[in-house]
């Protein structure tokens, strides 16, 4: 039998928190998160686990890592892989969560949001030039033109979901804070 | 954290255990025991809230500093909006105090 197994990401802007379920349940039946692996998580067979993940998003100074990763560890969440900025921890149940006020979760989310932006926006921008060329062109321009906007169509409008995905976690969480408050 | 005028909880218990130099996971603990763990920071908050405190310059890198123990001490403009947002606290216990007395007799 194989070791090694693959689990696509249901896209982290999403549905961070079912990820990060189905990566406990995983663990749960002896399949253990190894690394991040194209878009999805890479996994291999050891024994069951009880664990919890949490993912963070944090663009790391080389001069930083030693004490995030310990403030972690201190909090009992050990590092488990991290790729492009993104990281991931385990813990035991019933650990303290990584983000334990609604304040710093938001400011996560704005850190997610920039990137997630920057793509969406470059895609829409494409998209909108390529539509101007496929409806003001002829011939061959135009034929590229439209083959170039159907592609670029097809990814932009998961990039702008995904975007509006990330905003509706802040919003979400922004509700949360003024129930506290 | 937009704004640091009013201090949230968590902003506050930080700043308040760093009106010592202390390590980050110092804080993380020292807030554990004196509230008999009913009120815990999480790694990635305590994180980026020292983060946001280093930025605002209400906290400094202590001079017991290495690059593999970082120590944080509150600055003097730490210390006053420290003591500002305890003002504002006492305000708050004092009418809630107040008012239970007066609910008594």
């Amino acid at each position: 039998m194989r070791n090694k197994r693959y689990m696509p990401s249901m896209g982290l802007a999403f549905s961070e928190a079912l990820d990060m379920k189905e990566l406990s349940k995983k663990a749960a039946e002896g399949w253990h998160l190894k690394r991040f692996q194209c878009a999805g998580y890479g996994l291999e067979k050891g024994e069951p686990e009880e664990v919890i993940f949490s993912i963070d998003y944090r663009k790391l100074q080389k001069a930083d890592e030693e004490e995030y990763f310990e403030l972690f560890a201190y909090g009992g969440w050990t590092h488990v892989c991290s790729s492009a900025h993104m990281h991931i921890f385990k813990a035991a149940p019933e650990t303290t969560p990584i983000y334990s006020d609604a304040e710093s979760s938001i400011d996560k989310l704005a850190r997610l949001a920039k990137p997630v932006n920057l793509v969406a926006s470059i895609a829409l921008a494409i998209t909108m030039v390529l539509w101007v060329f496929m409806t003001f062109t002829s011939g061959t321009i135009q034929h590229i033109a439209e083959q170039g906007f159907t592609g670029s169509f097809i990814f932009t409008v998961p990039a702008i979901m995904t975007s509006g995905g990330v905003y509706y976690h802040m919003w979400k969480n922004l509700r949360l804070k003024s129930k506290h408050i | 954290m937009k704004s640091l005028e009013q201090l949230t909880d968590s902003v506050f218990y930080i700043m308040a255990a760093l009106t010592e130099p202390r390590h980050g996971y110092a804080v993380m603990s020292l807030i554990e025991e004196t509230t008999k763990g009913t009120f815990v920071v999480g790694p990635a908050s305590l994180y980026t809230i020292i983060k946001k405190l280093l930025a605002e310059q209400l906290i400094q890198l202590h001079d017991d500093s290495d690059s593999r123990r970082k120590v944080y001490v509150l600055t003097d403009k730490g210390r006053e909006i420290l003591l500002e947002d305890i003002e504002r606290r006492k305000t708050m216990i004092h009418l809630a105090e107040q008012g239970l007395q007066r609910g008594q007799k």
